[in-house]
């Protein structure tokens, strides 16, 4: 039998199918009475809380549901619904079903569909989500003839928010095995199934067994017609939610979504069991809690809060603390919180902001310049390697050879970011430095860059050996950088807690001179002009190949 | 709400007034629309990508893809517990990685090409060594990093020995690799952190929430640089524009946005000729093009500037759950439900 979690228990309405809960439906409203009375005891505003447990009407399929629901009870109408008769055939009789083409046909007429195949599509559709079904096939689709199907008892409903664990699907499937064997034998992918449930509750079997055993002899005091129903009924649900391989699994949704709101739903249960629990103790009439209204960041930081606070206490729970404190605390944590976005708010107001119109600008400049290293709206000077199946693309970019192509070179006059990103503009600029007796920046800049890789424990003694290599008093290669960084840096340093960023500072003060000063020398530089030359000239007669093969390439597209 | 005492008033109030201040000065800035400046632009092709080769391997949804640096290999994870990481020209399998857990949400390439990390369920971010095995003959695990109190939502490596996290339980985490401890960790979002996009030098970051926020931040602070609103509902993924100074976002309310950082506020909105939310975003290398992945099987592209639909890529059955840009931007790669992944060119 399959079984509903407790907290939703208290949520749903009666929708009673056919009596299957004789063992259970006795346990059940008593439990249903308690959990009612007690629920009555409680004050409003706690009563409030629970009603913040999400109720059906927050499954993210709830109207859609709804929907098919009213068209399946139109068709289970008496007189103008699909005819449910009980069809003779050989030596039995198969009771209330209807055929597939009369289920189209009534579809077609009462919903005034006007193509064929909307009335086929829509009966698949409500077949797929579980509201009828094949009573001979495990796969949810509908058939425009003579097949069989029924309608789903509305206990089985999927609006119902079931969400049937793995266990009472090994209940069911060991009932299957259970009953006679000439009738309904195990499909493959279930017998698979039912192996894999074996090995995972292996330890809880025979509590299994025994709920199977139970389920199948109160299923043999049926009638055998009402047992038929019945039984490809629980077949359809489990086609359902455990699907045949190979068929549309409706009731999938992504992992992400489902652990958010599995834990949004685990912490509203607890905030209000502590709130019952707290209540019992305490049993203080004047409940100041008005969680209800709050925003979820607050409930959540409540709870992050309380948890935590549990935790320090060797795990006690929270019931221990007061209630007035943890009302305070939640005022607490908003004044908290409020005040960290004032002050992130205080240091926008500062900032100056660019205008749209510059901002749109500046895109538009990097858009143009860039548009050439595209790939997507200008082709590169390698071929595409799917299309002509060589891995030349990636293999000359790796290459530092001399000839290096001209769209390369140009794009170091780009930005000095541009330069130092590229492994051989990184080496000519240095040959182009040390001409000039300048190459500590560079240097300096790059050891930098290297430490902020570096891992935790060799920071402090690499941070020491840059600064005796660029600004000790005897350094190999002294760094001229300002009085106040180098100061800065200085206490950074000998402080011995040298961290990765200590050297920040004056690294963007050596970057910003590079980028003034040798930077803008080293483009309108001989070497530089020499270079880009030299790059043109032997890529000249690559690039006459190169708009040969490319409008070769055109032709073959526009075959 | 309870009763506000003195305090809690005079701080409501301070940061109602200051809120407004701040969305006047948002549109004292806003003095042209995008589209309308770059009007006289040239009409940009309509995206001529044609599915170049289809990595088949996975037995089970493909819920994440990251490109390596050298543009060539990419990794992706599957539900059915495997990492595999892909020579995209030959669409062989350079490596299988099993997973001990099967639920993996989000993958990365180190830049450097040497590592591979993967988080999920498990609430764990595991670290592989792509060039070295260990005894079974699969990429040698190198640290597994626990200690989150919700899912792995998305990982990117800063270089080989730093890796930056965010979770589910909202918080941003950096560790340091060769000692497998965390170096900073704090509370980012008011809700999960669901993407990280690293700036092109690495000395920023954004974070995308399903709180609907995107947030700046960073590299060296625990507190946020800037906050930027108006997404209607989730964030699902964000992007760096390849200039650093403005980001793509792609959201569950069926939008893409561009959000430039220096003046603070939303400069494009695209919507799809249809109507589905988006999971992954991407942009090109001149930033003209804005790719994003849907739950409607194709990834839609728009001119960023011209704010116009461009043209979608079909091909997958099933939703599209990831896409990833290759640096060089010679290609683009696509995964889904469907369990293929697809390279673009």
């Amino acid at each position: 039998m399959v079984t509903m979690n407790s907290s939703e228990k208290a949520q749903k309405a009666c929708q009673q199918g056919p009596s299957r809960d004789t063992t259970k439906s006795t346990k059940d409203d008593k439990d249903k009475k308690d959990k009612d009375t007690m629920i009555a005891n409680l004050p409003p505003s706690v009563q409030a809380l629970m009603s913040t447990i999400p109720s059906p009407e927050e499954s993210p399929n709830y109207l859609v549901y709804k929907k098919m629901e009213a068209i399946i009870e139109k068709m289970q109408d008496e007189t103008t619904g699909v005819p449910v008769r009980t069809v003779k055939s050989f030596m039995t009789k198969i009771p209330s079903v209807f055929t597939g083409s009369d289920l189209v046909s009534w579809l077609s007429r009462h919903l005034s569909l006007e193509e064929s195949w909307e009335s086929l599509h829509l009966a698949h559709l409500l077949a797929a989500h579980g509201y009828l079904f094949p009573i001979d096939d495990h796969c949810l689709t509908v058939r425009n003839d003579n097949t069989y199907y029924r309608f789903q008892t509305p206990y089985f409903w999927p609006s119902n928010q079931w969400e049937p664990e793995n266990t009472d699907y090994a209940v069911y499937l060991c009932k299957r095995t259970m009953q006679n064997k000439a009738r309904l034998e195990l499909a493959d992918y279930e017998a698979e199934s039912l192996a894999r449930l074996q090995k995972m509750f292996s330890r809880k079997w025979e509590f299994i067994f025994m709920q199977a055993e139970a389920q199948s002899k109160v299923d043999k005091k049926r009638d055998k017609l009402e047992r038929k129903v019945l039984d490809s009924q629980e077949r359809a649900f489990w086609d359902v939610h455990r699907p045949m391989p190979g068929c549309v699994n409706t009731t999938e949704m992504d992992p992400k979504k489902l652990s958010r709101i599995n834990a949004i739903k685990a912490k509203r249960l607890r905030q209000c069991q502590e709130l019952i629990l707290q209540h019992n103790l305490k049993n203080n009439p004047i409940v100041t809690i008005t969680n209800a209204q709050e925003s979820e960041e607050a409930i959540q930081k409540n709870i992050e809060k309380n948890n935590e606070s549990s935790i320090k206490e060797n795990g006690e729970t929270s019931q221990t603390q007061p209630e007035t404190i943890e009302v305070e605390k939640t005022i607490e944590q908003q004044i908290e919180a409020a005040k960290r976005q004032l002050s992130v708010l205080k240091a926008r107001m500062e900032r100056r902001n660019v205008r749209v119109s510059k901002v749109a600008e500046m895109f538009i400049s990097y858009c143009e310049q860039y548009s050439e290293y595209d790939a997507f709206l200008t082709p590169p000077e390698w071929p595409n390697p799917w299309i002509s199946d060589t891995t030349e693309l990636w293999d000359q970019e790796k290459q530092c050879k001399e000839p290096l192509p001209l769209r390369r070179v140009r794009r170091w006059s780009f930005g000095l970011r541009e330069l130092l990103r590229d492994p051989p503009g990184r080496e000519h600029f240095a040959k182009f430095l040390s001409k000039e007796f300048s190459g500590e920046n560079l240097k300096f800049w790059l050891a930098v860059q290297e430490l902020k890789a570096l891992p935790i424990r060799r920071v402090s003694s690499r941070a020491k050996e840059i600064w005796k290599e660029f600004f000790a008093a005897e350094a190999p290669s002294p760094v001229n950088i300002d009085a106040a960084s180098r100061e800065l840096t200085r206490t950074k340093v000998e402080s011995g807690t040298a961290d990765r960023y200590c050297f920040d500072q004056a690294q963007a003060h050596v970057y910003h001179l590079m980028k003034s000063d040798s930077y803008s020398r080293y483009l309108r530089s001989e070497m530089y002009k020499d270079y880009l030359n030299g790059s043109k000239k032997k890529t000249s007669v690559k690039g006459i190949r190169s708009i040969v093969s490319f409008t070769g390439r055109k032709e073959t597209s526009a075959n | 709400m309870p009763k506000d005492d003195p305090e809690t008033a005079a701080l409501k109030k301070e940061l109602n007034d200051i809120i407004a201040k701040a969305k006047a000065e948002q549109e004292k800035v806003a003095d042209a629309k995008l589209a309308e400046k770059c009007g006289d632009m040239a009409d940009v092709p309509k995206i001529r990508l044609i599915t170049k080769k289809t990595l088949k391997g996975h037995i089970n949804k493909v819920n994440s893809v990251h490109y390596s640096g050298d543009s060539r290999h990419c990794v992706t994870g599957s539900l059915d517990g495997k990492l595999i990481i892909w020579d995209t020209w030959s669409g062989n399998k350079v490596q299988v990685i099993p997973l001990r857990s099967a639920w993996v949400m989000s993958v990365a390439f180190a830049p450097s090409g040497n590592f591979v990390a993967c988080g999920g369920m498990d609430n764990m971010c595991t670290v592989y060594d792509v060039n070295n095995r260990d005894a079974t003959g699969s990429a040698k695990m190198v640290r597994e990093l626990a200690g989150y109190e919700g899912f792995l939502s998305s990982c990117r490596f800063l270089d080989d020995t730093h890796i930056l996290t965010g979770s589910g339980d909202m918080k941003i985490c950096v560790w340091d690799l060769e000692v497998g401890k965390r170096e900073v960790e704090f509370d980012a979002h008011a809700g999960d952190v669901v993407t990280i996009s690293l700036a092109p030098d690495m000395k920023t970051y954004v974070t995308g929430s399903v709180d609907k926020t995107c947030k700046l931040w960073d590299v060296r602070a625990e507190k946020e640089k800037q906050t930027f609103f108006g997404h209607e509902a989730d964030v699902n993924s964000v992007c760096y524009h390849p200039s650093g100074q403005a980001f793509a976002t792609a959201s569950e309310d069926k939008t893409a946005r561009l959000f430039d950082i220096r003046s603070d506020q939303q400069l494009g909105h695209y919507t799809p000729p249809g109507a589905s939310g988006f999971t992954s975003c991407g942009l090109s290398v001149s930033g003209r093009y804005l790719l994003a992945g849907s739950d409607d099987n194709t990834v839609h592209s728009w001119d960023t500037l011209k704010v116009a639909h461009t043209g979608t890529l079909n091909g997958h059955e099933n939703r599209v759950t990831s896409i990833s840009l290759a640096p060089s931007g010679i290609a683009l790669a696509s995964c889904s439900w469907d369990q293929g992944v697809r390279v673009w060119g």
